[in-house]
């Protein structure tokens, strides 16, 4: 795989307008990788984000803050004219986040993002982008695994999968409301540099088929990994299932729960009886 | 080396008295007055009731819930507007709904070590007169537009400025961390501990009915002065029944799998008062030519995980009080009064259901069996928040100095020691409880 050095890490703005036209004539992922190095956070967009995500205002990055540094050099990915699927439209199914060490701020960090297993889904075609972060030393601190899916996108030959049989949702006893306001997609797109239209406004979600802005999928599940809180400690693994979008205003339900392994999270709207999003924090075995 | 003579057992914290106003209900009676006029009215009917004019005591402590940020030096400016000695130290405290009890257990424990022979422990709340604040967006402009030295930085940090931050933001109800409020949370744990409507409605019941037949007998006459015209607790409905209380309608836990249970009769209203109790040494006392009710013993706070589930929000207690009693060596049994907070009749219910539930005992409390039962002749025996209103950090003045004059009560009519325990549960998953003897 042919690793492309970019100077520094690009503006998601334009790469939404990139993303948004072209066609795609390519049915193989590109065999290559973006790498940036030298990224610093910045102090005040880090507490800015943490501020809105609930998470103490400490010099360590949260695992979601690390994710919003990282993601444009995976988006930069999916710009490009040969990455066989289009970026607008694409739907976050699932996150999967590990941390490996606590990444500071201050530190020189390089990122590095592929793109991996293109596959078919039953509603159309799946990607996953995976994103490394690594300090000084060289060694990965932390792996971001995002899946998308191009709905209705089918690629040569493949087998479309039955659409699995998913447990009916049985709301539980929350232990918590979060409350998002109509204005929460732009807050989210302020702190994280994601200013996807369909986050925005509801006239610019419309345009995308969403009868209003929807939140973040990101900003749910690290509203979740903040709830946690510090008992998740310095090394763990952090994932999202995205089951139906919150659209926004919204006071979706949430329930965290301690078991043996972590914590499990559901977040759900309670008039609707639907679930929005689960997901767990595993703990690394300590030692 | 100079001759110290340090004290081989400490001093006694013995509680003197109380003063408060009536509570009055939110927009009511005091719907004008701001929290340092109403401590500054408790504390000059605590003063003029001891004769304290002129006198330089210890300490004050007290606190109020909802603070405004001008009010930083609430409790200080209150004995300053005092007839106390200007001479007289203040602090500031508050730990949500337990401030007042936890001022109480700070001043004794100042007086038990020697460091201070004399103080007032106290708390206020309004519920009417909150401080409004400005959005957050708006905020970030104004402290721009504050730190902004140049024209150039004036204007970008005003561009800033969008019409939707003028909504001016009023004081939540809801727990920071959960986003639910202390009504949901406690419905909840109502359900959790399958707390019926008929043992809530008989909770409050109680409580205005006692609370009423203390208010006939004279009982509060030393304990409170009357202010702007309010000489009883404005909440107070000593005519309510079991129907009437049974006609509400449920308000928290309306969206629960189990029936709500949980009413505005069966929980505290939103409430406007102030509470002050003042301590001292036996030395100090016999000074002053006062009377001691009673000596306050120990204390424990507990504090729980609500956030993720594990215990309800208003649980604390129930982890505090099996604590206290076990360093105490004491039993449920050894108590002549029990004094547990109305936050909700269910709060009283369920922590009652916790401490005679096995499982919960051992496995939550690791004890090796159940706490106890409580009779509840001994509780809230002269009514209680439900009854009384809730003006948060002024509730654990307001039970500390009727549990003592209570004991006093008891002591001289039987001769014997008479024991009281009083708990207090808090937002942020905290509970006080503490133990107090007839001096």
């Amino acid at each position: 795989m042919t690793v492309v050095t970019l100077p520094v890490v690009p503006g998601l703005g334009g790469l939404y307008l990139r993303g948004a036209v072209g066609g795609r004539s390519r049915t193989t992922l590109p065999d290559l990788g973006y790498r940036v190095a030298g990224v610093r956070a910045d102090p005040d967009r880090l507490t800015a984000y943490q501020h809105l995500l609930g998470e103490p205002a400490t010099d360590q990055l949260p695992a979601g803050f690390v994710h919003v540094l990282a993601f444009p050099v995976a988006t930069a990915l999916m710009t490009r004219p040969d990455f066989p699927l289009r970026l607008l439209g694409m739907v976050h199914l699932a996150n999967r986040i590990t941390q490996h060490r606590p990444v500071h701020l201050g530190e020189e960090l390089e990122m590095r993002a592929r793109a991996d297993d293109l596959r078919p889904h039953h509603r159309g075609t799946q990607v996953d982008l995976v994103t490394t972060v690594h300090g000084a030393d060289g060694e990965e601190a932390w792996r971001g695994v995002s899946t998308y899916l191009a709905p209705g996108v089918r690629l040569p030959g493949d087998d479309r999968p039955d659409r699995p049989d998913r447990a009916e949702f049985r709301a539980p006893s929350p232990t918590g409301r979060w409350r998002y306001d109509a204005d929460r997609g732009r807050r989210y797109a302020a702190v994280s540099g994601d200013a996807n239209p369909i986050h925005l406004s509801a006239l610019s979600a419309r345009a995308f088929g969403f009868p209003r802005a929807i939140a973040h999928g990101m900003d749910t599940a690290a509203r979740a990994l903040a709830d946690v809180g510090a008992a998740r400690g310095d090394a763990f693994t952090w994932t999202a299932e995205f089951a139906a979008p919150v659209l926004l205003p919204s006071s979706p339900s949430v329930r965290i729960e301690r078991d043996p392994g972590g914590f499990g999270y559901r977040v759900w709207d309670a008039g609707r009886g639907k679930l929005h999003l689960h997901g767990r924090v595993d703990l690394a075995p300590s030692g | 080396m100079p001759e110290t003579a340090a004290p081989t057992t400490p001093t006694r914290a013995v509680i003197l008295g109380g003063n408060r106003i009536p509570f009055a209900r939110a927009g009511g009676a005091y719907a004008r007055c701001s929290n340092q006029d109403m401590f500054t009215a408790a504390l000059n009917g605590l003063v003029a009731r001891f004769g304290l004019q002129g006198e330089r005591l210890g300490e004050v402590v007290a606190g109020a819930v909802i603070k405004h940020s001008r009010d930083f030096n609430l409790t200080r400016e209150s004995v300053l507007g005092s007839p106390l000695s200007a001479q007289t130290p203040a602090y500031d405290l508050q730990q949500a709904c337990a401030t007042g009890l936890e001022a109480v257990v700070g001043v004794a424990n100042k007086i038990r070590l020697g460091q201070i022979d004399s103080g007032v422990a106290g708390g206020v709340d309004s519920s009417s007169d909150v401080p409004v604040t400005v959005s957050e967006g708006l905020r970030h402009t104004l402290l721009a537009l504050h730190r902004a030295t140049t024209l150039p930085q004036r204007l970008k940090a005003a561009s800033a400025f969008r019409p939707g931050d003028l909504a001016p933001a009023f004081p939540g109800v809801a727990e920071p961390r959960t986003g639910l409020s202390m009504g949901e949370h406690q419905a909840l744990t109502t359900a959790q501990w399958g707390i019926g409507r008929q043992e809530q409605d008989e909770i409050a019941l109680a409580s205005h009915q006692r609370l009423a037949a203390a208010w006939d007998s004279g009982f509060f006459d030393d304990l409170v002065t009357s202010y702007r015209g309010l000489q009883r607790d404005q909440n107070l409905r000593p005519d309510t029944s079991l129907e009437k209380l049974g006609a509400l309608k449920p308000v928290f836990g309306t969206r629960l799998d189990t029936p709500a249970t949980m009413t505005a009769g069966n929980s505290t209203p939103l409430t406007d008062g102030a509470s002050s109790v003042l301590l001292g040494s036996d030395d100090w006392a016999t000074a002053h030519g006062l009377t001691p009710l009673a000596v306050v013993i120990d204390a424990e706070t507990a504090a729980v995980d609500f956030v993720h589930g594990e215990d309800g929000l208003l649980m604390a207690p129930a982890y505090a009080v099996p604590r206290l009693l076990a360093r105490q060596g004491l039993t449920l049994d050894d108590l002549d009064l029990i004094e547990i907070h109305e936050a909700f009749a269910a709060t009283v219910a369920g922590t009652l259901a916790a401490w005679s539930d096995k499982e919960f005992c051992v496995d939550r409390l690791a004890l090796d069996d159940v706490l106890g039962t409580v009779d509840r002749a001994k509780l809230n025996v002269h009514g209680s928040s439900l009854a009384a209103g809730h003006p948060f950090a002024a509730t654990g003045g307001r039970i500390v100095a009727t549990a003592a004059k209570e004991l006093a009560r008891r002591k001289a009519e039987t001769g014997r020691t008479a024991r009281a325990l009083i708990s207090v549960c808090a937002a942020g998953g905290l509970g006080v409880a503490a133990i107090l003897e007839s001096a």
